[in-house]
């Protein structure tokens, strides 16, 4: 592929990122509660939602996003993500929102694989 | 300063080329005026040399000379050098009165260290554009790694909310660096971990990526005992 995209094409850009990912969540969930019939189908909304937005801003980046949510009931939960990849071209982000019921969402990262970047949303 | 440079007739017989111009060139700098420390002037115009019991060995041409000014202390142990000699050269434990004057160095007129010239690397086309056969992403054998690192680390552990936050950060660098051990050359990891606390609560773990279905790919693990949860997720990318 061609190699002379400038920084700025390749960059990973976290505002138009973190606002993609904001509004996948809010137009898959919004506010309803949790409900186990549900839970399927607003976890592929959200993912589905982010990476074809995340696509269509036409950068030459891959994307992984991961998206999880949790019922509300004072349980505690953890996330980390490690990463082995290039720091000039690769990057993540995450967004956490909770309502009434928790919906957690985590990490996006986006990896830039010589022209391809990887990008990770996790939520 | 006096019983450091001596010796300069080991030297002097052969003058390096280089240590003419350099020569040259301060002793133009002394004429103009500049300001240079007295005592070290007469020495300016010597070569530099060494005094040690042992011949210096013949693989080690001296490259620059050294031009004295206001020399401190003369370097009496050997292990001055040490550091800025190459591995082969360890036993050459010679005596130096100034500094500098080790294989390869470069001096400055003042005698000190001047950085090395940044060796430039010049890439090459491979024109490659896939992974290798045989140097695929595996995915099977990624699941069993994490898998078994989650089973070995999580086995006695009792969720805490204080310690496990570093207890995930901790679990998914243990595991990328477990995985990178097995990493096919020019292939990306992204791992993920999440862990939680057992209770009556529903949680759901999605994932979806775009990537290319040739080259990468992603596996998961999952680890569940009395008292926590824990879900691995790495992802396998293939970069030109």
């Amino acid at each position: 592929m061609d190699d002379s995209h400038s920084v700025e094409e390749t960059a990973f850009v976290v505002d138009e990122v973190s606002s993609i990912v904001k509004e996948s969540i809010e137009g898959a969930i919004g506010a309803n509660f949790y409900q186990q019939n549900r839970v399927n189908v607003w976890t592929s909304n959200v993912v589905e939602q982010c990476l074809s937005q995340l696509s269509k801003l036409g950068k030459p980046f891959k994307y992984i996003v991961t998206c999880i949510i949790m019922q509300k009931n004072g349980a505690g939960l953890q996330s980390a993500s490690s990463c082995f990849w290039d720091n000039t071209t690769d990057g993540r982000e995450h967004h956490y929102s909770t309502s009434t019921e928790t919906v957690w969402l985590g990490d996006h990262c986006l990896s830039n694989l010589g022209v391809k970047p990887v990008h990770s949303v996790s939520q | 300063m006096a019983e450091e440079c001596n010796d300069f007739s080991i030297m002097a017989n052969k003058p390096l080329p280089l240590s003419q111009e350099i020569l040259a060139q301060f002793n133009l700098s002394l004429a103009t005026g500049s300001c240079v420390p007295g005592p070290p002037r007469r020495r300016l115009g010597s070569i530099s040399t060494h005094r040690s019991s042992k011949e210096q060995p013949k693989d080690q041409p001296l490259h620059r000379p050294m031009l004295l000014r206001a020399m401190t202390g003369p370097s009496s142990d050997s292990s001055f050098l040490s550091p800025n000699m190459s591995n082969s050269h360890i036993s050459f434990s010679k005596r130096f009165s100034f500094a500098g004057w080790h294989q390869g160095g470069r001096v400055s007129f003042s005698g000190l260290y001047l950085p090395e010239p940044v060796q430039e690397i010049y890439k090459e086309n491979t024109y490659r554009t896939g992974p290798e056969e045989g140097s695929r992403f595996s995915a099977s054998r990624t699941q069993q790694i994490t898998q078994a690192t989650l089973d070995r680390y999580l086995e006695a552990v009792c969720y805490s909310p204080d310690s496990c936050s570093q207890l995930c950060q901790m679990l998914s660098d243990l595991v990328l660096s477990k995985l990178k051990d097995v990493n096919p050359p020019r292939y990306k990891l992204v791992c993920q971990v999440v862990v939680g606390q057992s209770g009556k609560q529903g949680v759901r773990v999605a994932s979806r990526s775009l990537l290319n279905v040739d080259t990468d790919s992603y596996t998961s693990a999952v680890f569940q005992n009395q008292s926590l949860f824990a879900v691995a997720i790495v992802h396998g990318v293939y970069f030109e």
